[in-house]
């Protein structure tokens, strides 16, 4: 099966939130009124059951105020840290098409994905002490639909459909929006975690940091070493502290009184 | 003869040290890698595992607590001690002559007990940064996910190596922690600095 993913031209997202709501209406979310920032922004952050949301970041030049407006959700890593970082079999699975999904019912609530998410977009819900975030709408993608967010785009933002073509079609926007002008226009798809099969279009490439994006994202390297060599270190002394005890009780045997009493 | 060891607070004390260390061991064990998420099947499943294990670790220090401040003034390593664990090695293979003699404990005890309770305070510490993920800075959790299995390791490697001793290497030592009480013969033979303490003043108030 093909990876499917979806791509963000941010040059002709107009902030009208209809994903945002999209989000919020088919996957069933309740909508509960967090931290107003005094922006446009709905909610500084992603939350537990708001998996979706346009960043308004604000900057200016020449005294000019602008908005660098971005759609903020999973990115559905190819190398996905929160999967590393899950210790429950089942709990985050990968689908045929590579989009990264949880599983509630063997989801323990330890929160590790949240830790090794590189992108900060996992969320615990207090109420059910699990975790929770886009599922890029698998249950629509599953019968061939594509997700609630990219159905409800009025401005043609947001287009689904397999990885190879979107990234292709990402390509050629880059250009087209360099021809334009914006000589720094470019392609995010991160390859410190193996690419993402969310794939945006930044008007200004060379400073992903301003969408809020990490530059150059990867699994956190203390995540890699808990799951790679500590495991293999545990295993070591695990192992070798039980057929070490056992094998010196075997080559030396338990320690004699009278020996000792002997000594006096 | 019987000598008195452990009074009967410091083998409690000890055994709820043990047990809560044995749960958060185990529960910790079956987050620690998928391969050992059986281990929650056993203990009533993975979110049981998830929301006790963190209780199991504080009752553990809090015990702990209590086992340290008991027992630390009598840990302190002297002259003696130091020259013992220089002199491990021959203990390792069951040829003691020429080492120093040992009080009430020796100079390996004394360092698990250190070892232990230092590693102990980094589980704790770490452990209460990944109990409430949500709230505490990222940049600690990074740390912590390092820190609280390598002092794990560090201390079931550690319990190990101490069950071993107790029960199979040094024969009449479990009796001190369960009835209380060793033979003469044990404690002339393994602490006989200790032995001699205890036989020369008489009065068997339990110190």
């Amino acid at each position: 099966m093909q990876t499917v993913a979806k791509l963000i031209d941010t040059s002709l997202c107009i902030g009208c939130k209809a994903c945002e709501v999209a989000c919020q209406e088919w996957n069933d979310q309740e909508f509960t009124l967090g931290t107003f920032g005094g922006t446009y922004q709905t909610m500084p952050q992603l939350e537990h059951n708001f998996w979706n949301l346009i960043k308004f970041n604000e900057f200016e030049t020449d005294g000019q105020m602008s908005w660098l407006m971005m759609k903020y959700q999973c990115m559905h890593c190819q190398d996905a840290g929160c999967m590393k970082a899950c210790p429950s079999p089942g709990a985050i699975v990968r689908l045929p098409n590579g989009t990264v999904d949880f599983n509630h019912d063997n989801c323990i609530g330890c929160g590790y994905c949240i830790t090794g998410c590189p992108f900060d977009v996992p969320r615990l819900s207090p109420e059910t002490k699990k975790v929770y975030k886009c599922t890029l709408c698998s249950d629509r993608t599953a019968v061939g639909l594509e997700p609630a967010c990219i159905k409800t785009c009025p401005t043609n933002c947001l287009t689904f459909g397999t990885r190879t073509d979107l990234l292709r079609k990402a390509e050629d926007r880059a250009h087209e929006l360099q021809a334009d002008g914006l000589q720094h226009a470019g392609v995010y798809n991160p390859a410190g975690v193996g690419g993402t099969n969310v794939i945006y279009v930044l008007k200004d490439a060379s400073a992903p940091e301003s969408y809020g994006l990490p530059r150059d994202p990867t699994i956190p390297w203390t995540v890699s070493l808990w799951k790679g060599p500590v495991k293999v270190l545990g295993s070591m002394v695990f192992l070798g502290g039980i057929l070490g005890t056992f094998f010196h009780y075997i080559r030396y045997g338990p320690k004699k009184e009278e020996e000792h009493a002997d000594e006096d | 003869m019987k000598i008195d060891r452990f009074n009967v607070r410091e083998r409690f004390v000890h055994w709820l040290v043990a047990i809560s260390f044995v749960y958060a061991a185990l529960s910790g064990l079956a987050m620690w890698s998928r391969h050992l998420f059986w281990i929650a099947g056993v203990l009533g499943g993975g979110e049981t595992v998830r929301a006790l294990h963190p209780w199991g670790g504080t009752i553990f220090a809090l015990v702990l607590g209590v086992m340290f401040s008991r027992w630390a003034s009598q840990m302190k390593l002297d002259a003696a001690d130091r020259e013992w664990l220089a002199k491990s090695g021959r203990y390792m293979v069951n040829d003691e002559k020429g080492m120093p003699e040992s009080g009430k404990f020796n100079g390996g005890q004394k360092m698990l007990f250190w070892v232990e309770a230092a590693f102990a305070l980094l589980l704790f510490l770490s452990g209460a940064i990944l109990w409430f993920p949500e709230i505490t800075p990222r940049v600690l959790r990074l740390g912590a996910v390092l820190v609280h299995p390598l002092a794990a390791i560090g201390s079931i490697g550690g319990i190990i190596v101490h069950i071993y001793m107790s029960l199979f290497a040094v024969p009449g030592s479990l009796k001190a922690m369960t009835e209380g009480y060793v033979s003469a013969r044990w404690a002339k033979a393994h602490h006989p600095k200790w032995f001699r303490q205890r036989t020369k003043n008489e009065n068997e108030s339990a110190r």
